[in-house]
Parts: structure tokens; C-alpha cells; sequence
């Protein structure tokens, strides 16, 4: 169970950071937010978004199965987050319109 | 990054791709499916679905009376204990006229286990995808090899080629033209699962280091009496004594392997082997299991048949680590059911990543020359339909066959196991021949064959066996579940894909009935 959510916590954490990988390149980041522009800040803005929730990514894959299993499983989880946003992208872009305002307001804030 | 380099990578990966790009998807696509052949065994073999093993086995109380009975004057016997995922244990021995019997028996009874009538995946689809079945002088083992060391150079010339798109990493557009879909397919698998395509050739070609560099061991132990013998036993360990010809007796194999998982600090024994059974100079040599370590490094202890003694301990040395370590990551054989999916979703990326580099060199050339004739790509759009969308379809009705030939079926001296597998190489073969006729409209009629194989698979497993997916669920029979499931997957995206095809339409299409 404690396995299974941790395992859920590294996928999200994952998708997470990929997609704001993505939204920091402003073809990505127009099509999401639906209107011209580039995101506040970029590139660097949502990459440091996207360092951290990979690291945390990391960590917590560590934590769950040890440095051997752990790095493997983080190398292809992440594979499979970047397909996966790659995907969300080219189906259903909207999706990712609330990461669109969670860096817009961080910029604000 | 100079203009002649990237031309000479461009050219270096198209051609390299075109000539290599059938072999590395079978390879691909047979070491796919090997990631689940545990379960694909479960599935066709229907007898091995067992309930999961008990937690321990009693070794002297199931196989010792097994031994007496069946492996009268063996050389040697033993066990090969059961896991989660292999429920069944296998008994095996060498009869006195040196032929290798393996019987797999019920790890709760003892009771021996119908003969499978299947090769199974372990028996066809593993060895299909190191060796291509290709036994002459080794032949297959070198073409995988051949092709591995190709798909390293096409990893690195595809970085190369296709280095503009990491500026665009994420990005897929299925609704463009197919050309400018299939690349952007290509570039996405290549690139989101290159550090797997690269671990994992990488590690298949050290895998098989023995077989490409055998005089290695000849060059590093030649003032031994056998280098070969040696360097075996140095790399993977090893203990021999030879027999007495006294009779001798055998003390308890449970309370052996009991010391030899407190040796291994708890990790409990996989393969347990009585050598010289029955003679004063007997032997017992107990293997640790892989569930639990990433590296496939070999635990082995040999204990002394009439004292239980220990008499040898054998643990993988630093250098040798390295290599069984790498081994590990490529066999996947521990027991982590998140790290199993990603790696054949990965593996699945690999033949996506394959197919779609094929069909974009075929829309090149399509394009460049329409209306003239060109008789060689005909016959490369051939080879690819086949290579691709045709061994699917005939892995597929080896599922099919596999289900629908009788308990006994058998032509001449063929069994049914073997019956099977000359249905896959049939069905493999017809798929060419429907190719080299149809053409571009190959593609879809295949895709259709393969919706309609996947579902026929599954309805079949349950018209047979009775477990239908959702029998087979609550019977908690995973495997034969997962199997299905993927299948059925496997039917829903066929038919998605072959609709969308036949919408399409083949507006680029030469002339079928052929000016080439």
C-alpha cells in the first residue's frame, strides 16, 4: 500500500516536472495557455519549477527502493512522463492550463 | 557540428536503419515480449497455472522420494524451487544414458506435471530473441550481435541526424500528413527512451561476451591445464569431485539450505543439484535465487552429501560483478512489477521507434519518385511490412495455434510444441508473400489480421481453459490475466489503427498491381 502510494508520488512528481520541461519552450507553452507569448520568466522559471519536482522525483524513488533500483526505476519513469506529456500535448493540451497559471502566479507572487 | 558530418550521419543512418531495421525489430520485438515470458509460459502452458507456491518447501520430503522413483541411476538430480512467478517447480536429472529430463511438478504435492506440449515463450521466444533461431555455426548469435553494435551507431548518428528536434522534445503531431507524424513518432520514442535503448543494447552485447570474444578467456588463462574450463569457473564458479563408486549416503537437503540462506543473509535458494547421487563422494550444490538483487551475481554454496558439511563457497568476484551486474538490468530477472511494465513499455518505444524510421524512408522515396518505377522499394516495402506488421501477426497465431492444436496433435516425428512454432514461421512467411502482392495496402489488411488474431487469442484461452479474463481474475491467476489484457489491448488498437488507415486511404500508392 505505503509502496504503491510512493510509487504514485514518483509518476506524478515525474509527469509533473516534464510537463513544465515542456511548458518552458513557448511552442508548448502557447498551444497550453491558448494565447500568444512566451511563459513569464522563461525559460528559467518553469525549468527551476521542473528541477525540483524531478529531484523530488528522485528522492522519494531512493527512499522507496535503494540507489540501485531506485535510479533505474526513476531513468524510466521519467521516459515514460516525457511520453506521456508528449501525449497529453498533442491530444488534450488543455490539461495542462492550471500548470500554466501555477507559473504565472508564482511569477506574480 | 560541420555540414559534411551531418550528411555522412544522415547517410550512415539510413542506410544503416534500412539494411539493420528488420533484424533489430524482431530483436526488439521477441526481447519485448521475453520481458513478460514467465507469464506468456503461464498462458500457454494452461497446466503450470497453479496457485501461488507455499512459503517452504520441504526439499526432503518432495523431491528425495521423487528422486528414488524416477532418476534411478542418475548422475545427478535435482530441483529448480518454484517463485511467484514460475508457481511450478521443475525436477530434472540425467538418466544413465546421459539424456537431461525436466519434469515440472506441483510444489504443494509433489505430483508430476502433464508435458506442456508447448515450447512456451522460454523455449521460443527468448532464444528467438538472442539468436534469431539461427543455430548454424552460431550464425544468430552474431547477426544479434551485429545488429546491436548497429543499433549503437544508429543511436548515436540518430542523435546526430535528428539534433534540431531536442529542441523541440514533447512535440507529436498525429494529425499532419503521415511523413511529418511518423517522424515526429521516430524522434519522440528514439528520444524519451534513449537511455534505455542504449543500457539495453549495450548490456546485450556484454551479455553474450563469451560467445563474441572467446579467445579472451583462452589470452587471460592460457598457462591453465583448460583456459576455457577455468575462466568459467573463476567468472561463474564451480566445484567438482569425482565419484568413489562407494556407496554413500544423503543427509538432510532442507537443513542445508536453511545454512546456505543464513549465508546469504536470508535470501532463500533458487536451484539445489545432488551430484553423484548415492555414492560416498556425493555432492549438494545450492544456488541463491534473483528475486531480490538487480545484479545477477551467482551465490553458490556446495555442501558435502553425507556430513553436510560445507565444502566450497563461491561468491561473484569484483571484475565479474560488473559484467553480471550489467546482465542483471538486461534479464530483468528480480521481482519488480513497476520496473517489468516500464521496460516493455520501453521495448514497445524500441519497435515503435523501428517501424516508424522504416515507413518514413519508404514515404521519402515514395514521394521523390512517384509515377517512376522502382522495383527496389516494392520489395523494401515488403521485407518491412513483414518484418514489422507480419511477426506480430505470426506471434500472434502462435498464441492461436497454440490454443486450437489438440493435447496430441503431431505430423510424423513433429510434436505438437513443434507444430507451433511452424505455424509462426508460416504465418511469418505468408505475411511476406501477401506483402510483395498488396503493397501499401499490406499495411492495413496485416493490421486487420492482427485486431482479429489478438481477439481470437483471448477467446479462444477461454473457450479452452475456462479462464476468461475475468475467471482468470478471480482465480488471481495474473498472468494469464495480464496476457489476455494485453491482448485485448493489442485487438482495440489494431482495429483503431486499421480503420484510421483504411480512412487515409493510399493516396500515394504506385501502381499495385506493379510497374516495378
Amino acid at each position: 500500500m505505503v509502496d504503491g502510494m510512493l510509487l504514485a508520488v514518483i509518476v506524478v512528481c515525474a509527469y509533473l516536472g516534464m510537463a513544465m520541461l515542456a511548458l518552458s519552450q513557448p511552442p508548448h507553452w502557447r498551444r497550453v495557455a491558448g494565447e500568444p507569448g512566451a511563459p513569464p520568466g522563461c525559460p528559467r522559471r518553469p525549468r527551476r519549477i521542473a528541477v525540483l519536482l524531478l529531484a523530488a522525483s528522485l528522492v522519494v524513488a531512493l527512499l522507496r527502493d535503494g540507489p540501485v533500483f531506485g535510479s533505474v526505476l526513476w531513468v524510466m519513469v521519467l521516459s515514460a512522463a516525457a511520453a506521456a506529456v508528449a501525449v497529453t500535448l498533442a491530444w488534450q493540451p488543455r490539461t495542462l492550463a492550471q500548470l500554466v497559471r501555477l507559473v504565472d502566479s508564482a511569477h506574480r507572487g | 557540428m560541420g555540414e559534411s558530418f551531418g550528411r555522412a550521419m544522415t547517410w550512415l543512418h539510413t542506410w544503416a536503419g534500412l539494411v539493420l531495421g528488420a533484424v533489430l525489430f524482431a530483436v526488439f520485438w521477441m526481447g519485448t515480449l521475453s520481458v513478460f515470458h514467465e507469464e506468456l509460459d503461464r498462458w500457454m502452458q494452461p497446466a503450470t497455472r497453479l496457485p501461488p507456491p507455499p512459503a517452504v518447501i520441504s526439499l526432503d520430503r518432495l523431491v528425495v522420494p521423487l528422486a528414488a522413483t524416477e532418476a534411478v541411476g542418475a548422475s545427478q538430480w535435482g530441483l529448480m524451487l518454484p517463485t511467484a512467478r514460475e508457481p511450478m517447480a521443475q525436477f530434472f536429472y540425467r538418466a544413465p544414458d546421459g539424456g537431461f529430463v525436466v519434469h515440472a511438478i506441483d510444489p504443494h504435492t509433489g505430483a508430476l506435471l502433464p508435458e506442456p506440449g508447448s515450447a512456451g515463450a522460454t523455449g521460443f521466444i527468448v532464444p528467438f530473441h538472442y539468436g534469431l533461431h539461427i543455430e548454424w555455426r552460431r550464425l544468430g548469435y552474431w547477426l544479434v550481435g551485429a545488429a546491436s553494435m548497429g543499433m549503437l551507431v544508429l543511436l548515436v548518428s540518430g542523435v546526430v541526424v535528428h539534433r534540431r528536434r531536442f529542441k523541440e522534445f514533447f512535440t507529436f503531431r498525429p494529425d499532419k500528413r503521415l511523413p511529418r507524424a511518423t517522424l515526429d513518432l521516430h524522434n519522440l520514442t528514439g528520444m524519451v527512451a534513449l537511455p534505455f535503448h542504449f543500457l539495453i543494447t549495450l548490456t546485450g552485447v556484454i551479455l553474450f561476451m563469451e560467445v563474441y570474444f572467446p579467445s579472451a578467456a583462452d589470452l587471460a588463462y592460457r598457462s591453465a591445464d583448460n583456459p576455457r574450463g577455468s575462466f568459467f569457473a573463476d567468472a561463474f564458479g564451480g566445484f567438482r569431485r569425482p565419484l568413489l563408486n562407494e556407496s554413500g549416503e544423503l543427509v538432510s537437503l532442507d537443513a542445508m539450505v536453511v545454512e546456505a540462506s543464513a549465508r546469504w543473509s536470508g535470501s532463500p535458494p533458487r536451484f539445489v543439484r545432488v551430484w553423484h547421487p548415492g555414492d560416498a563422494n556425493a555432492y549438494v550444490e545450492v544456488r541463491r535465487t534473483y528475486a531480490d538483487q538487480a545484479s545477477l551475481t551467482r551465490g553458490q554454496i556446495f555442501f558435502d552429501a553425507g556430513s553436510g558439511r560445507i565444502l566450497h563457497q563461491f561468491d561473484t568476484a569484483p571484475v565479474m560483478s560488473t559484467q553480471r551486474f550489467l546482465s542483471g538490468l538486461h534479464f530483468i530477472a528480480f521481482d519488480h512489477w513497476a520496473l517489468r511494465w516500464l521496460y516493455f513499455l520501453a521495448g514497445l518505444a524500441g519497435c515503435a521507434m523501428i517501424a516508424t524510421g522504416f515507413v518514413f524512408w519508404l514515404e521519402a522515396r515514395r514521394r521523390r519518385h512517384a509515377g517512376t518505377a522502382m522495383g527496389g522499394r516494392r520489395l523494401v516495402e515488403a521485407l518491412t511490412v513483414a518484418s514489422v506488421t507480419g511477426i506480430i501477426a505470426a506471434t500472434l497465431a502462435l498464441l492461436v495455434a497454440n490454443r486450437l492444436l489438440p493435447a496430441d496433435a503431431s505430423m510424423g516425428s513433429t510434436g505438437r510444441s513443434e507444430l507451433e512454432v511452424w505455424v509462426f514461421w508460416a504465418v511469418w512467411l505468408v505475411a511476406f508473400a501477401h506483402a510483395s502482392l498488396r503493397g501499401t495496402r499490406a499495411w492495413r489488411d496485416q493490421t486487420w489480421a492482427i485486431g482479429g488474431l489478438a481477439f481470437t487469442a483471448v477467446l479462444l484461452n477461454g473457450l479452452t481453459t475456462g479462464h476468461h479474463p475475468l475467471a482468470a481474475l478471480q482465480a488471481q491467476l495474473w498472468a494469464v490475466a495480464g496476457v489476455d489484457a494485453v491482448l485485448l489491448m493489442t485487438g482495440a488498437a489494431a482495429l483503431a489503427v486499421a480503420i484510421r488507415l483504411g480512412r487515409r486511404g493510399t493516396p500515394h500508392t504506385l501502381g499495385v498491381d506493379g510497374n516495378g
